[in-house]
């Protein structure tokens, strides 16, 4: 099965509980909603091909367990990710107040090589639904003092914005692992130096 | 040459599996899109058949893709092949970047790699094979290939050799009569086949309805080495080991030095059964003590994947000859045949002829046993001064006259090795030099017998020296296989250790899981009845019995306690999340307000005031308590707070007008509002009433009114649920005279729980009795239910809404059940797939206390795999070593695989009791048996039904190769869809394996 692989881009998506990872994960992949979801309990995945940049690339969609005590599983999900996607419900202030703790911890389990620049993408889910509580503004200037992270308003209800909005999270993560190859591959050289950096990296990762 | 065979054989053999995998896909899709990666993989397979042995030196093919540039080179002679080269020029005519675009799929990861620092060089890189193949003249163009292969490929080609080439074009013949899609479906872009394909294929590859265990064996000691039934297998195993070692030894190493090798050569085995010479290889060793000539049989060098074939006689052909054993070397030229060398030990005994093939090998054997005798012997008469003294011409005639009797033809010589060194010396010498080179084989025995595999890496075989020494020469083989057989008997010996040590490990870690009395199915009937049975009300007794409910089983009598006690906790939390909705109400006004402001600066600032202003609601109670003049002396302690009466009774005033609005707004929140409406109006009219009066008459509330209470409280509270507000507010009067009522039997019974400890700490410790029931409550604790509210809230929404059960109402008797639990267990609070643990007690009881009471049970055991505790992780560790005892394959797979070592697949399995695999039917099954096993057969029985759902599909997994995210995907997706009898019945299977196992002492 591996070996049929091509590129494989990891994406996991994070937010509270019933902000709606799971409906926007089916409606992005087989373009249908249904009210019938239940909690996620652990994890799953569901996988779509897409073209990106005349590239056809897999994306691999886990979809997680929306409450924070269930994060201690995350390490065996979150490793190897290439792109996070932030969910909050535009209509819970709530959910909206925890992404900077889904952030963090995200960043804290997976341990990327460079959390500075790890691609995150926020999703501000329901948006055909009333009264609203978190407006646009809002977000916005909260990606933006998260170094410009991408926002995009969908409904998986409806299918809006959500086509658009994953085509720029494979975007993101495609241009993540093209990073991660070329400091592979092409500056054999800085290996060493990502070397030394590493073990204080994982070191604060590590702390059990 | 054997080699290539065996290469070329793969080379099939790949086109053949990649065959496979196309029809498959055809078969269970209907269709084969054109960018599938088995199109992809099969095209690479057929590219690398067609390149081995391509003569591209001789055509002049350098291109890139000399595949390629055959097929323009055939295109004049074959149509077939004209047809396809001009498709190819026109699409690599195209722009680049089209053609990079149409490559894109083609490119595996490593050419990948390579595209990303080259970006613009790669063409596609099976274009004409892909081409070809949709076209469905593959099989025709390569039949042409085949059919003129001398022309482009070397003698021994795959292409060239007649069996091979024909299969490989009419193992192509299928693949082209496919028809290839083109069109993308949403599902065509998904790489990986669904659950239900690989599944579909399964079947299609194996027949129907194979139970994994019947076709192998899961009990499977490959390492282990099982004392009896796999003897032999043992040996064989051994022996290959030892085979393989051998023919190490007859490499250079660190001991020896190779100092000739010839193979081919023919000896003439001095045993009754040849009556043939027999090819071999011929070696000369040196080691430190002494020069050794080994001859091999060819069956032994190469043979040594075919297991089929008895090779244990070709061990006693092998020759093995100790140089200072010999005298006399005879050597006769024969023109024809090469020469011949006969070796004479120093007993007068002849060794078996070698003879050797033409060219001269004779004489490069005895010029390097010469060399090799030197300095401490020496062949008399010398070759080396015959050869420098004897020109070319006259090979190997001597003139020196010393050993000439002995010569009677010109061509037949007779060499004497000398031994120069005293005799005694030399043994001397020998010893030391054996005990030295003895030395590391001892400690590597003593290696072997540490490490408990039987895979233990030694590389050498310790023939050559230690073993052979001082036995006679004839004998000399005989000891080779003494040895042999000492080393597969010491091998089979720490074998057997090995799984002893084994055993022991399955004794100490698994022996718990399981109880260590076997118990039939006739010894358990009556839990057989457990088992099997689907009847309701067997179920109804069962559950509370299993669960360890009421342990008398005398349902009935309790459940009437239960049911009240359960009624008065569900007041209290109903007080509390009426508050917590008047909260949340204002939260969200606030915030609405907030968003049309759109003033961003002050975020945090009302929220506060707000806060506070909600805390008031619930302490106005209490203060209207003191103007209505009661003078209790602890209510004083809520006296400070009192400062802001006004603001409150203004407060509630809004409410009341907030809540007609937001009855108005939507009708789900109207139940709330009537709870709190409900409460609000308990809380003042409990004022009213004599608390003394209260106090006296608890005794009486408690024995007499239990039923009408148990009644009311039902009435109350579950059917206020459905109630419309404006029923409520009609009946006024009524409910004013209910809610007296309900507010003696509340506070009563708040009494009544807080003197049998029963009450949540955090209330009893701030409110005295008599107010308690009014609701004053810290902070603290109305944020945590309040939070644990919504959150179930949401699940409770969600949980099985598709089972006819929860199509109505009942989804509120869930909620309830749910907050009753959080509110007793707020320390441990809600978590996701608590309700779904909830819920099929609820379908079978349709009781809300006793469900409740069952679940708190149920929850003894389940709480612990909930994140908080620790079982999940000694779940992983034991499914580890269950499936290491009982699935060695499996385990090799995963193990190989790494990450799949963390078993997450199984998060969800056991967290919820497998509810979420199953239909409900199923569940109510499955639990039943989990429940009964806990008495009869294992307190872990969900280990073994997560192994045999492992096992149920094991073949697939192999097959697959399927790693860590493919088996949870898998298994997610095959949820509610498995065979549940079988996998209970495997899984009852399983448990009495590793009982045998352990008993088996």
């Amino acid at each position: 099965m591996a070996s049929r692989k091509k590129i494989l881009l990891k994406v996991i998506i994070l937010g509270d509980s019933s902000v709606g990872k799971t409906s926007l994960m089916n409606q992005y992949v087989s373009r249908k909603f249904t009210n019938q979801y239940k909690a996620t309990i652990g994890a799953d995945f569901l996988t779509k091909e897409v073209t990106v940049d005349d590239r056809t690339v897999t994306l691999q969609i886990w979809d997680t367990a929306g409450q924070e005590r269930f994060q201690s599983l995350g390490v065996a999900f979150y490793r190897g990710a290439d792109c996070c996607v932030l969910v909050f419900d535009v209509t819970a202030p709530n959910t909206f107040k925890s992404l900077d703790s889904w952030r963090d911890e995200f960043l804290i389990q997976a341990s990327p090589r460079d959390p500075e620049n790890f691609p995150f993408v926020l999703l501000g889910n329901k948006v055909d639904l009333e009264p609203r509580a978190i407006s646009a503004k809002r977000a916005q200037q909260w990606c933006q003092s998260k170094n410009n992270i991408p926002y995009f308003e969908t409904s998986a209800k409806e299918g809006l914005n959500v086509e658009q909005a994953f085509l720029a999270i494979a975007k993101n993560a495609l241009a993540q692992q093209n990073s991660t190859i070329d400091l592979y591959n092409e500056f054999p050289d800085q290996i060493k130096l990502t070397n030394t950096q590493k073990p204080s990296g994982s070191g604060d990762s590590c702390a059990c | 040459m054997s080699a290539d065979e065996e290469y070329k054989e793969k080379l099939i053999a790949s086109v053949k599996k990649e065959v496979k995998q196309v029809m498959e896909e055809s078969v269970t899709r209907k269709y084969v899109h054109e960018e599938s990666g088995s199109v992809t993989s099969l095209c690479g397979a057929v590219e690398t058949c067609l390149s081995q042995g391509l003569r591209r030196r001789a055509l002049g093919l350098f291109k890139t893709s000399s595949t390629t540039a055959l097929l323009h080179k055939i295109a004049k002679h074959c149509p077939e092949a004209d047809r396809i080269s001009k498709k190819v020029q026109e699409l690599e005519n195209m722009d680049p970047n089209r053609r990079s675009s149409s490559s894109s799929d083609s490119v595996t990861k490593p050419t990948l790699k390579k595209n990303l620092s080259f970006p613009s060089s790669p063409l596609p890189r099976y274009l004409w094979i892909r081409l070809a193949l949709f076209d469905k003249q593959l099989s025709k163009i390569i039949d042409y290939l085949v059919d003129n292969a001398s022309k482009y490929y070397d003698k021994d080609a795959l292409v060239a050799d007649p069996d091979y080439g024909s299969l490989l074009s009419s193992l192509l013949v299928g693949p082209c009569a496919l028809d290839y899609s083109r069109t993308k479906s949403v599902e065509q872009f998904w790489t990986d086949p669904p659950a239900d394909e690989l599944v579909q294929r399964h079947r299609i590859s194996s027949g129907h309805s194979t139970p994994p265990s019947v076709r192998r064996p899961i009990l499977n000691f490959r390492r282990s080495l099982n004392t009896s039934s796999d003897d032999s297998l043992v040996l064989r195993n051994a022996t290959q080991h030892l085979a393989k070692d051998y023919v190490e030894s007859l490499h250079q190493n660190s001991r020896a030095a190779l100092l000739f090798g010839k193979n081919n050569v023919l000896v003439m085995p001095a045993k009754d059964d040849v009556t043939e010479p027999i090819p071999g290889y011929l070696s000369l060793h040196q080691t430190p003590s002494s020069l050794t000539i080994k001859w091999t049989p060819n069956q032994l060098m190469n043979g040594l994947t075919e297991e089929s074939q008895d090779k244990s006689i070709y061990w006693d052909y092998a020759l093995q000859v100790r140089l200072d054993e010999i005298v006399y070397v005879h050597c006769h030229q024969d023109s024809e045949a090469g020469g011949t060398i006969i070796l004479v030990g120093q007993d007068g005994v002849q060794r078996p002829p070698i003879r050797f093939p033409k060219g001269g090998h004779m004489l490069g054997f005895l010029s390097c046993l010469e060399t090799g005798l030197l300095p401490r012997g020496r062949l008399d008469p010398p070759l080396w001064s015959q050869r420098s003294g004897a020109n070319s011409t006259t090979k190997r005639r001597r003139p020196l006259p010393a050993l000439s009797e002995t010569e009677e033809t010109t061509k037949d010589y007779v060499f004497r090795i000398i031994d120069n060194s005293g005799h005694k010396d030399l043994l001397k010498r020998n010893d030391l030099m054996d005990t030295k080179a003895s030395l590391p084989t001892k400690v590597r025995v003593q290696l072997c017998s540490t490490s408990t595999s039987s895979e233990s890496s030694t590389k050498s075989f310790s023939i050559d020296q230690q073993v052979v020494p001082d036995s006679p020469p004839s004998v000399c083989i005989q000891a080779v296989c003494d040895s042999m057989k000492k080393q597969i008997i010491s091998r089979a010996f720490y074998g057997w250790l090995a799984y002893c040590r084994h055993l022991s490990t399955v004794r100490t870690h698994l022996s718990g899981l399981v109880n260590s009395k076997i118990i039939n199915g006739d010894d358990a009937s009556e839990d057989r009845l457990v088992l099997v049975s689907h009847v309701a009300s067997i179920r109804f007794l069962q559950y509370g019995a299993t669960l360890g409910h009421c342990r008398s089983g005398n349902l009935q009598s309790s459940s009437l306690d239960k049911s009240l006690s359960y009624e008065n906790t569900m007041s209290e939390w109903l007080a509390v999340e009426a508050i917590v909705r008047q909260r949340d109400k204002e939260d969200q006004a606030h915030a609405i307000a907030k968003l049309s402001s759109e003033s961003m600066s002050g975020d945090q600032v009302p929220n506060e005031i707000h806060r506070d202003l909600s805390n008031e609601v619930f302490e106005e109670t209490v203060t209207d308590d003191e103007d209505s003049g009661s003078d209790e002396e602890n209510r004083t302690s809520t006296k400070p707070k009192k400062t802001k009466q006004n603001t409150i009774k203004y407060d509630s005033d809004e409410d009341n007008d907030d809540r007609e609005k937001s009855l108005q707004q939507n009708g789900d929140k109207s139940n709330e509002s009537v709870n709190s409406n409900e409460n609000q109006r308990r809380s003042n009219d409990g004022e009213t009433t004599c608390d003394n009066q209260l106090h006296e008459s608890i005794d009486l509330e408690l024995d007499g009114d239990k039923d009408e209470l148990k009644d009311f409280i039902h009435n109350v509270i579950v059917t206020n649920a459905s109630i419309d507000i404006s029923n409520v507010e009609n009946e006024n009067p009524v409910s004013n005279h209910l809610d007296a009522v309900t507010e003696e039997n509340n506070s009563s019974l708040d009494t009544c729980i807080e003197t049998h400890g029963l009450a949540s700490p955090a209330r009893s410790t701030c409110v005295s009795p008599a107010s308690s029931n009014g609701g004053v409550y810290t902070q603290e604790l109305l944020e945590t239910f309040g939070l644990n509210l919504h959150r179930i809230e949401k699940d409770v929404q969600r949980c099985d809404r598709n089972y006819w059960y929860f199509a109505g109402e009942n989804l509120d008797k869930l909620r309830n059940v749910m907050c009753t639990y959080v509110w007793e267990h707020l320390e441990i609070g809600y978590m996701q797939g608590m309700c779904d643990l909830v819920a099929p007690l609820l379908v079978t009881f349709d009781d809300e206390s006793l469900t409740y009471a069952c679940f708190c049970h149920l929850m003894e055991r389940m709480i612990e795999n909930f994140p908080n505790g620790n079982t999940m992780d000694c779940h992983f560790a034991n499914m580890r070593s269950l499936i290491q005892i009982l699935d060695a394959e499996m385990y090799e797979q995963m193990h190989a695989h790494g990450d799949s070592t963390h078993f997450y697949f199984c998060y969800r399995w056991f967290l919820l009791d497998f509810k979420r695999e199953l239909l409900y039917s199923d569940v109510f099954t499955t639990w039943e048996v989990i429940w009964a096993a806990q008495q009869v057969a294992s307190t872990h029985f969900i280990l073994f039904l997560a192994l045999a759902l492992l096992e149920i599909y094991r073949d697939i997994i192999l097959s697959n190769g399927m790693d860590f995210t493919d088996i949870i995907k898998f298994f997610n997706e095959m949820a509610e869809r498995h065979d549940v009898a079988a996998v209970l019945k495997l899984s009852r299977e399983l448990v009495l394996q590793l009982q045998l196992l352990i008993e088996n002492k």
